[in-house]
């Protein structure tokens, strides 16, 4: 008999004595998860749960989220503002007036000196809306560059640009829910159990309930692409292709839904033109997929009763971007897929607060989804503001991807970096690391004093991360959720927010412009300003008028528009619903979207294609997951997928190491075999400090600016193991 | 049993009335008004409304997190009853005294053999499960209850990876609860649940041997094994494990055993990559019905992949992923295993250098009876204890926990290793008493008390034979002995370790006692033989045919193991594939040695047959033979311990990797800690 001692052993597990749970949401991707932080009797935080009563996530986290609570107290956090004259020189410690004022005083001594537009800002997706609102206000406002971006240049841009072009307006018109309604779902460059686990969730919970055809266009066979009823495995940056030779054989074949192109949309007849000329004959040598599949799969999409595409960074990221959005776009209006439960183009956003950034940031112009080079909405705010509308510019300035040239070319003088760490981030960082070195004066706001871009900085200010801090972020499907106060800033951090209030006090407009003490104030701010109709007389559908914090914490998250008017907790989970689109004339626009191939494509001096991307457990440049072990340890280094004849060939071994090379520069990386990638293709996690970054080229897509990270050419040599293993290791400290 | 019955809580003072052999502790009421703060505020929630206080429920929780209440099979698929309770003695409603809360939990199939269920085809390798884990768990990156790695295979893009997603198991015969020396282990009626109590371990790791499933975990750090709990506090109150309730794949589930979750089609043993279900009968099922390639590769180092066989399912292959060259790789015999190649071979040394005199002259051996009654028969027996006191202690280095050395005779009902344990031990000590009753006879002894403090003893024991006595603890002290040999390789023959797990394992500790033995206690008798003036010959014929004789029984040994080695596919054969390539020259070299070994003593021992050999030279000689000897008994141990490949799951190619972890600790990528690799202390 096996069970019982005599004497029984004590049962002893871990109990976190959790005296109460605080809501708040993630801080790591834009699904919007809701998370119970569990704090003790002596406020200090010991666990987190997902909240089950939340409808994005209904309790699941995915790892990120079920260890964040670790990252408040990880190696790195900034602890103190710190200030040098040279970015070679040592770091003081100072006192944040001191560092705010230096701040002040040498950016008005920059834009006296070279104009008020040699002073750059380039920010995050990372900050809260509220934050957002209040920096756009300051650059906008206060400070008055137009060279003012958002490392969601990097990553949504191309999506905003292709949804302003076809509805009128940025904002996915879609939701989760959607799922549960559609009978064929496409995703475009998107790999959900990787990037969006929790999104997957949902996905995986609809199709157990009711099974959908399920296509997959990516040219790594990742987990969704495997579990895919149809894997498109497409030559990269051939989407475009693709979609004219579905859209060639839907008008072909008369699937297209002529009464709501009719009713709804404008442009059809030029997009019929264009495409006659992507039969799938033709269009299958230039995208890899051959006539029949094409057909097949333009057929079942257009037959489903409702469809719906998905896309994430495989489209955003690449010279036709806004172009494969516009063109995604287009394959739903033509089969009448925008607005319907189960029928949408839904982007699945990357940073958590990518939508607040562009909702708010007035990154691309003013606040709430306002244009520079709209009189009336530069008249609305400055009048709010209570400014001159002629401080504006007339029209939008640089991109972040157009910021770092022009430190090159002298233009801009002095940077604002606020949580996002270019050194890592940027494609081709070799040329990064010279622009910022050439700067007069780079400061660095961020969680972590470790980032890397805090090397080149001559003032680092510390921010406070997550909950202790307080406001709201929005997410894919548009929903607004709130970050509630939990702890107090870690040692000497402020939270962003009142950064950026302290130092708008130190120019001559701060004084001028109100800036609410508490970020409600500001989200106040903020409704009042999403209320009202677009110049052309549609309503804005940015409209937050009927939230507050309270009823956003009741509701677990609000999808805008949610109108003053409106009762009750619950927001628009679609939008388009009825036809009518943000545009002039309310028709959404169908574009045509001509293919050209600008790339930089493998031969024989550097054979591979060069494919970038993300792994679930690492966030962004690892400031937060490579310092939380049990995140960190599924892949605390830099590595590789390549395939296995293409290695054997090469005399290329599993887990050693090689020195890859680029036009740009060169990398070492650990190399993971698989037949996940094909024969001519490599692909590196971007998340590594110089690493696959060094190799990028990232060719900007002409609308959005976004760089094309993920395609690019490289070839692969020999190099000494042990001498790889030790240039691994230093090139990293986390 | 009434389920009225189960469902209502009881009060501890009923508990303690019907159970009085239960765990029940010390501090059970003082704590109990802390855990009441708990529950009060829990119940506040209408979710925990009717359950106990074992784990707060969330507000609103969901459907996927809360067990089914469903109907249950009364026998698992082997013939054992799910109906834990009626195997045992125990009362139903009992409390399991988890953090030493008296509550008894709520759930109603709290007696019923729970286990996994894991739908392979859904699994995304998402971490969510592991991390729910080690969150819950407080376990430090590089420790983890629950671990996915993956097999993957296919060519571009008709590639397929199927994630493994694995914990405990909580088998019906958890060999881990048999093997371990300090019964840390007990699988509770409650569940099914195999728990084991870190504060009992003392960081031996034979647990970790024998599981197939790489369940239990050894904390280097710590020097403590710690394992999945089966989140019994969760159970408790009718909800599922945490890595359950985390898993966005809806691959994991949990429930009662043979039990088939809804939407869910296939209730199966096995899938690629999970080692043979009859070795511990594991409660985990599985569904996998997506058709995968006929070929699995595995992304960790282990020089394993699986083929499909004629009936569909998966067998372990060898995979040679580093060639086929030989190489030496001396360095690596080094490892953390050195005490236990000095144990063994310690052991095996001090067994033989008392056994063979010993028998030798109960069996009517001339030398060795004119030897065992010298008084140089005393050092021999003070010269086995040392031997065997320095084995046993460098086994005691091995541990975790050193000073808890004493608990490794706890479980001499099951563990193998406790009864090895025992018999050296036992061993020791009779030959302890031996020496003692050795002294009065020894001449040595009683002049030098003459000498030392006047005393002569001579007349006291005059008259007294002893020797009987002498027999009777030498004898005991060989039994004793014996039965430890028969223990210690016992202890290797374990269905997890192929490489282990066979006869050649005998032939090397027998064959290693005797050439051992024989060198240790020809080196006493010679000088014995030599202070007498007398002739060798003898001594050595008879020690050299002995000393023959442990090197044929392990040169036979080592061709049977290559032999089936040669055949074999699973785990066993890829060790001896790492055999002939990473340690090929290495491997060579020591089979060469023993060959030449082999010739030489043979010869030695014909030539000195038919014509007359120096008798110096012969020593000489057969001394040379001996130090030979031990350099290939070192080799051939360290190789032992080495090469042998586990029945584990297979890795990630990061995580679970003993490639990359060797890899992080030479390039110091271990120095980190969130690298998840563990710098080895011991």
């Amino acid at each position: 008999m096996l069970f019982g001692r005599k004497n029984r052993k004590p049962i002893v597990i871990p109990n976190k004595q959790v005296a109460k749970w605080k809501y708040t949401t993630c801080n790591y991707c834009s699904t919007g998860c809701s998370i119970e932080i569990g704090l003790n009797e002596h406020n200090k935080i010991v666990t987190t749960r997902g909240h089950a009563g939340a409808d994005v996530n209904r309790g699941k986290l995915c790892i990120k989220g079920i260890l964040e609570h670790e990252l408040f107290e990880s190696p790195g956090r900034g602890c103190a503002p710190l200030v040098r004259n040279q970015h070679f020189e040592e770091f003081e410690e100072s006192s944040w007036d001191h560092v705010l004022d230096t701040t002040a005083s040498k950016i008005k001594q920059i834009q006296a000196e070279y104009g008020r537009d040699a002073f750059a800002i380039v920010s995050s997706g990372q900050l809260l809306t509220e934050e957002f609102y209040t920096l756009g206000k300051l650059a906008r406002g206060v400070i008055g560059t137009n060279n003012y971006d958002g490392n969601t240049t990097l990553c949504m841009a191309s999506a905003v640009s292709g949804y302003k072009r076809s509805f009128g307006a940025d904002g996915p018109p879609g939701c989760y829910d959607d799922f549960e309604h559609t009978h064929c779902l496409m995703a475009f460059g998107s790999n959900l159990p990787e990037q969006h686990p929790i999104i997957y969730w949902r996905l995986k919970e609809a199709l157990e309930k009711r099974h959908f055809p399920l296509i997959v266009v990516d040219p790594r066979v990742t987990m969704l692409a495997q579990f895919a009823d149809i894997h498109l495995p497409i030559t990269p940056g051939t989407d475009c292709v693709l979609i004219n030779a579905m859209l060639h054989v839907i008008i072909k074949e008369g699937l297209q839904d002529q009464s709501y192109i009719d009713a709804h949309t404008q442009g059809f007849e030029a997009v019929k033109a264009l495409v006659g000329a992507y039969s799938p004959e033709i269009a299958q040598h230039i995208c890899g997929i051959d006539e029949d599949t094409i057909r097949n799969v333009a057929r079942l999409y257009a037959n489903a009763p409702a469809a719906m595409s998905i896309w994430t960074m495989g489209i955003n990221q690449s010279t036709h971007g806004s172009d494969g959005v516009a063109n995604i776009n287009n394959l739903n209006m033509l089969t009448g897929n925008i607005g319907k439960p189960g029928g949408t183009s839904l982007s699945i956003t990357g940073q958590c607060n990518a939508m607040g950034t562009r909702e708010w940031s007035s990154c691309s112009g003013l606040p709430g989804y306002r244009y520079l080079e709209n009189r009336a909405d530069r008249d609305e705010i400055a009048a709010f503001w209570g400014i001159d509308s002629d401080f504006f510019p007339k029209k939008r300035g640089l991109a972040e991807t157009d910021i770092f040239p022009a430190i090159e070319t002298g233009e801009i003088k002095g940077l604002w970096i606020v949580a996002t760490n270019p050194m890592t981030s940027m494609p081709n960082t070799p040329r990064i690391r010279k622009a910022l070195e050439k700067l007069d004066f780079l400061v660095v706001q961020d969680v972590y004093q470790d980032v890397e871009t805090n090397q080149y900085s001559h003032v680092y200010l510390p921010a406070s991360v997550w909950a202790e801090k307080e406001g709201t972020h929005t997410n894919t499907e548009r929903r607004v959720n709130l970050i509630s106060n939990v702890l107090p800033p870690y040692k000497n951090s402020k939270p962003d927010f009142w950064i950026f209030n302290q130092l708008a006090k130190r120019f001559e407009n701060g004084q001028m412009i109100h800036f609410p003490e508490t970020p409600e104030g500001a989200f106040e701010e903020m409704k009042y300003l999403s209320k009202g109709k677009l110049p052309h007389g549609a309503p804005r559908n940015l409209d937050i008028s009927g939230m507050s914090y309270a009823k956003i914490a009741a509701a677990k998250g609000i999808q805008w528009p949610f109108r003053e008017t409106d009762e009750g907790l619950k927001g628009t989970p679609r939008l388009y619903s009825d036809g009518v689109f943000a545009t002039q004339t309310g028709k959404a626009n169908l574009i045509p979207v001509d293919f050209y191939n600008n790339n930089e494509q493998p031969c024989d001096e550097y054979p591979f294609w060069l494919n970038s991307g993300r792994v679930v457990e690492h966030f962004h440049t690892r400031t937060r997951t490579g310092k939380i072990g049990n995140c960190n340890k599924f892949s605390p280094t830099a590595y590789m997928e390549m395939n296995p004849d293409a290695a054997n060939a090469l005399g290329v071994k599993h887990q050693s190491y090689v020195r890859l090379t680029s036009r740009r520069g060169d990398a070492v990386v650990m190399v993971q075999l698989t037949q996940r990638v094909p024969r001519n293709m490599v692909f590196i996690p971007f998340h590594y400090h110089d690493c696959v970054n060094r190799l990028t080229l990232g060719l900007l897509d002409p609308y959005s600016r976004q760089p094309a990270f993920k395609q690019c050419a490289t070839r692969i040599e020999a190099i000494d193991q042990v001498e790889a293993a030790r240039i691994n290791a230093e090139r990293r400290a986390f | 049993m009434s389920i009225e019955n189960i469902e209502e809580p009881k009060i501890t003072a009923s508990i303690k009335k019907v159970d009085v052999d239960l765990y029940i502790p010390e501090q059970a009421t003082s704590t109990s008004s802390k855990k009441e703060t708990a529950s009060n505020r829990a119940e506040e929630n209408k979710e925990q409304q009717g359950r106990s206080n074992h784990w707060e429920v969330r507000t609103d929780e969901q459907a996927y997190a809360y067990l089914p209440k469903t109907e249950s099979e009364i026998e698992n698929r082997y013939g054992k009853r799910i109906d834990l309770v009626e195997l045992t003695d125990k009362p139903v409603g009992r409390s399991m005294f988890i953090n030493d809360n008296p509550q008894v939990g709520t759930n109603p199939d709290r007696n019923k053999q729970h286990g996994f269920f894991f739908t392979a085809d859904n699994c995304i390798g998402c971490h969510a499960c592991e991390s729910a884990c080690s969150e819950k768990n407080d376990n430090p990156a590089h420790l983890a209850f629950r671990s996915v790695g993956y097999v993957e295979g296919g060519s571009y893009p008709d590639y397929k990876r199927m994630n493994i997603s694995m914990a405990c198991n909580h088998c019906d015969d958890p060999v881990c609860l048999k093997g371990c020396p300090t019964r840390a282990y007990t699988k509770h009626a409650e569940y099914g649940a195999v728990l084991q109590d870190p504060e009992t371990c003392f960081g031996c790791g034979y647990c970790t041997w024998v599981c197939p499933y790489n369940a239990p975990q050894l904390d280097p750090v710590k020097g403590l094994v710690s394992k999945c709990n089966m989140c019994v506090d969760r159970l408790e109150v009718g909800l599922k494990p945490a890595c359950v309730s985390a898993c966005v794949g809806n691959a994991l589930d949990f429930g009662v055993i043979e039990n088939t979750p809804e939407n869910r089609e296939q209730c199966k043993t096995a899938i690629p990559g999970f080692p043979s279900p009859e070795i511990t009968h594991p409660n985990i099922r599985f569904q996998q019905t997506k058709t995968l390639p006929d070929e699995l590769t595995r992304t960790d180092n282990t020089p394993v992949k699986y083929h499909k066989d004629s009936q569909g399912h998966y067998q372990p292959v060898v995979d040679q992923k580093v060639g086929k060259q030989k190489h030496w790789n001396l360095q690596k015999l080094n490892s953390r295993e050195n005490p236990l190649v000095l144990f063994t071979l310690l052991a095996q040394a001090a067994l033989g250098t008392f056994i063979i005199p010993f028998l030798g002259a109960l069996a009517g051996i001339e030398v060795f009876e004119v030897f065992t009654g010298s008084n140089f028969f005393l050092p021999l027996v003070l010269l086995s204890i040392v031997l065997m006191s320095l084995g046993l202690f460098m086994s005691v280095t091995h541990l975790g926990k050193p000073f808890r050395f004493y608990r490794g005779f706890n479980n001499l009902r099951y563990s193998p290793m406790s009864r090895e344990g025992f018999g050296l031990a036992m061993f020791s000590a009779s030959l302890g008493v031996t020496s003692l009753l050795l002294l009065p006879s020894n001449t040595w002894v009683i002049s030098s008390i003459n000498q030392l403090i006047g005393v002569d003893l001579v007349n006291l024991v005059t008259g007294v034979t002893l020797r009987p006595w002498v027999l009777g603890s030498g004898g005991f002290a060989t039994l004793a002995g014996l039965a430890g040999l028969y223990y210690m390789n016992q202890c290797y023959q374990i269905k997890a370790r192929p490489f282990w797990n066979h006869w050649q394992t005998v032939t090397s500790f027998v064959g290693n006692s005797l050439s051992l033995g024989a060198m240790v206690c020809g080196v006493v008798l010679l000088i014995s033989i030599g202070a007498e003036g007398a002739g060798f010959s003898d001594a050595l014929q008879i020690l050299g045919l002995v000393f023959v004789l442990g090197q044929m029984i392990e040169a036979v040994g080592l061709i049977g193991h290559n032999m089936m080695l040669n055949r074999s596919e699973n785990e066993g054969g890829a060790a001896h594939y790492v055999q002939c390539t990473t340690f090929g020259k290495t491997y060579l070299l020591r089979n060469y040695l023993l060959g030449f070994n082999l010739f030489m003593g043979c010869g030695l021992l014909m030539t000195s047959q038919v014509q007359n050999v120096s008798e110096s030279i012969t020593v000489a000689v057969w001394l040379s033979l001996s130090l030979v000897n031990i350099v290939t008994a070192v080799i051939g141990r360290a190789l032992f311990y080495n090469l042998v490949i586990p029945t584990t799951m297979p890795g990630a190619f990061f995580w679970k990797n003993k490639g990359f972890e060797q890899h992080a600790r030479d390039v110091g990528l271990a120095d980190n800690p969130t690298c998840g690799v563990a710098p080895l202390a011991h």
